[in-house]
């Protein structure tokens, strides 16, 4: 595959693994999920210039609407863990464990 | 004579409230002698007595009946409801009657209860009795004869348990009620079929109309009324439980004035009946199963007030057996002439049982004609116009229903169940006269008897006029609307005379052997006689307890705790439950090993797919 390809592709593989392996806070959970989110934009739109494709012209935008408003409520969780409970360690949500 | 009609209404509007004034003043004022009700009572029934004889002998003269409506009551689009009175024939002959013998009453009561501490409410009590009475009987439409009916059966339940501390008496009354409603639901069902299919309960209006229906079903319901109000077989067990009541209730109620308001609708709305066969038929066959029925449920009693009831309600049935030969005239003769014995039946009883201490067993009394003749020798009198001896008042009456019956062209079966009663009534009779009025004393020596007070030889030597004179001056006085058998071979005329000689005859025979000594005889043949046909017995256990089951597995089984309880919310709540628990036993919070596992199943297909 192109360089740049393989470029999205890792950055968006390596911001999973920091999504699903992250230790103690869930604040690099979320940064994870932006630096994901921030792939897939370069990603569409480089595929809208380089192929001519009109169509998918305003994904990127659409894409960025929505990563707004799932951030904005990744932080309101993370603020309400810290209320609760104090912190944002994630060995603390555990709560379901007896 | 000029203006007839307003002299009969007059009169009547003046009787009716006469009868009504005591009940009003009771409620407005309280005056300071403690008897005053009972003689405004009294005094009120006697010139109501008066006052309606002025209508009578207006009616036998002329022949006058009249109708009266006045205030319309309600409309319903078509359908008019009005207060009307019918004083016809039968309504104008009656009220005399009823008021001469509840005058009779109330003499006779204000000895027996003298002593009773709320006597005045019972006075009362008794003359709204008669006002309910006087309105059935003057009704001209359904609606007012069923006010009266209720009246009557109220006033009969609260009569009834008057004495309430016991709880037989209130077994009693209560039984009275419950068999009164089911005749009364008999009375609705016609009350309907007329509303619907005549659209009037004006008595003129309805024989008009009615003249092409097939009338089987409102018939029905009637007949049904008459059994539950009449005490005919089938709800008649609480005419002798009834007898629980003090003797006035018992003479007023339960002999002379309530238990024929059942037959006396039949014979008011007799223009219906008279071309149904069917309903003839019924009638005919239930009233001669009733009074053999009960002629013989009376042979084997020990208590003299069961007694009489027991023949009061086999009198009732020989009406209704009239009623079935189509001859309404008779029925209601026979009302007329029965009220007179049989109330003076029972206020000699009521004599006889205060003479003795409250003593009403039979076995318990004897020779007391030599102790309270003229108590003994009305009893007698009674007794022998119930047989039907010539030239009482139960002669007229009764010999012409049997002679009708005899040759008439229909039931055999029932001509042979009634001329076998009449029989036993003999028989019955006799047995108490023997064991009341002769042979040798068997109370206490110590008893009160005493029969010189004003208040109960005036009424009972009034009533006793009556019971010698009413069949002869009613006969006399008035042209029976259908012709009279009169043509038939000597033993068919004789009949009703020779059996009850006959009956009377091996009644006596039987009583003179208690004298002597016999070998002991098997009980077991009386014992359907003195369990009363084992009818209370299977009737009042089986069908209340299979009813009151069923109703309860209905209404709270079904109803209450599975369609409203288990079938909704307690459901729902289960089911969320046993699933919350499951699920949340299932999650453990182990985020990390989730999050894991989904990055390496993702990994894995991916790599899957490329290769």
């Amino acid at each position: 595959m192109t360089p740049i390809q393989m470029t999205f592709s890792t950055m968006f593989l390596l911001g999973l693994m920091g999504l699903t392996f992250h230790r103690t806070h869930l604040l690099s959970a979320l940064l994870c999920l932006e630096s994901m989110m921030l792939s897939l934009f370069l990603a569409t739109s480089l595929w809208a210039l380089q192929l001519s494709t009109i169509n998918i012209a305003t994904v990127p935008m659409l894409l960025l609407a929505f990563s707004a408003c799932e951030a904005s409520s990744g932080l309101a969780l993370l603020v309400a863990t810290a209320r609760t409970h104090g912190s944002d360690h994630m060995q603390n949500l555990n709560l379901l464990q007896c | 004579m000029p203006s007839l009609h307003i002299i009969l209404t007059t009169s009547f509007i003046i009787t009716l409230v006469i009868l009504i004034s005591p009940v009003f003043t009771s409620i407005l004022y309280k005056s300071l002698n403690p008897n005053w009700h009972t003689h405004h009572s009294k005094n009120a029934v006697k010139m109501a007595f008066f006052t309606s004889l002025l209508p009578l002998f207006l009616h036998l003269h002329t022949g006058t009946e009249l109708t009266i409506t006045n205030l319309h009551s309600m409309n319903i689009m078509t359908f008019d409801i009005n207060t009307s009175f019918k004083l016809d024939h039968l309504s104008i002959t009656f009220v005399p009657i009823a008021l001469y013998v509840t005058w009779a009453i109330l003499v006779f009561a204000s000895w027996y209860m003298k002593s009773d501490p709320k006597f005045n409410q019972f006075f009362k009590f008794l003359l709204i009795f008669l006002i309910a009475m006087v309105t059935l009987v003057t009704a001209n439409n359904m609606f007012q004869l069923f006010i009266g009916w209720e009246g009557v059966g109220i006033m009969s339940f609260l009569l009834i348990g008057w004495w309430w501390a016991r709880a037989d008496r209130n077994t009693a009354a209560l039984q009275a009620v419950l068999y009164n409603r089911v005749g009364d639901v008999g009375l609705i069902f016609a009350l309907g079929w007329m509303a619907t299919n005549l659209n009037s309960w004006e008595m003129q209006l309805m024989f008009i109309t009615a003249k092409s229906l097939d009338m089987n079903a409102p018939l029905i319901g009637l007949i049904l009324a008459a059994t539950g109000k009449s005490a005919q077989f089938g709800l008649h067990p609480w005419l002798p439980s009834a007898m629980e009541g003090p003797t006035p209730v018992s003479a007023l109620l339960h002999s002379s004035t309530m238990v024929v308001a059942g037959i006396f609708l039949l014979v008011r709305l007799s223009p219906l009946m008279q071309d149904n066969p069917f309903a003839l038929t019924t009638c005919l066959i239930l009233g001669a199963l009733t009074t053999l029925f009960t002629t013989i449920c009376a042979l084997t009693q020990n208590d003299i007030k069961k007694i009489i009831a027991f023949s009061t309600s086999s009198q009732l049935g020989l009406m209704m057996v009239t009623i079935g030969l189509n001859q309404p005239y008779l029925a209601f003769l026979h009302i007329c002439t029965h009220a007179f014995f049989k109330a003076m039946l029972f206020l000699s009883s009521g004599v006889i049982i205060h003479a003795l201490n409250n003593e009403q067993d039979i076995r318990k009394m004897g020779g007391l004609h030599y102790l309270i003749p003229t108590t003994t020798s009305w009893l007698t009198i009674g007794s022998l116009a119930l047989m039907g001896t010539p030239f009482l008042a139960g002669f007229f009456s009764k010999d012409a229903i049997i002679v009708a019956l005899n040759n008439s062209y229909l039931n055999a079966w029932a001509l042979a169940l009634t001329l076998l009663a009449t029989s036993l009534t003999a028989a019955y009779s006799l047995r108490m006269i023997f064991f009341v009025n002769m042979n040798f004393p068997r109370f206490p020596a110590l008893s009160p008897i005493n029969e010189n007070i004003k208040s109960i030889t005036n009424p009972l030597k009034r009533l006793a006029w009556g019971t010698i004179l009413a069949g002869l001056l009613m006969t006399c006085a008035v042209l029976p609307p259908k012709p009279p058998m009169l043509s038939m071979p000597p033993y068919i005329k004789l009949t009703a005379l020779v059996i009850t000689i006959l009956g009377l005859t091996i009644a006596l025979e039987l009583a003179l052997f208690t004298n002597k000594q016999r070998p002991y005889m098997p009980k077991q043949y009386f014992y359907f006689s003195t369990m009363l046909g084992y009818y209370p017995t299977i009737m009042h256990r089986f069908f209340p307890y299979t009813f009151l089951k069923l109703s309860q597995t209905i209404a709270t089984m079904t109803i209450d705790q599975t369609w409203l309880e288990k079938t909704g919310p307690k459901t729902i709540t289960s089911l969320n439950l046993s699933l919350a628990t499951t699920t949340s036993n299932i999650q453990k919070g182990m985020i990390k090993t989730f999050l894991s596992l989904f990055f390496t199943t993702l990994m894995i297909i991916i790599l899957l797919n490329y290769y």
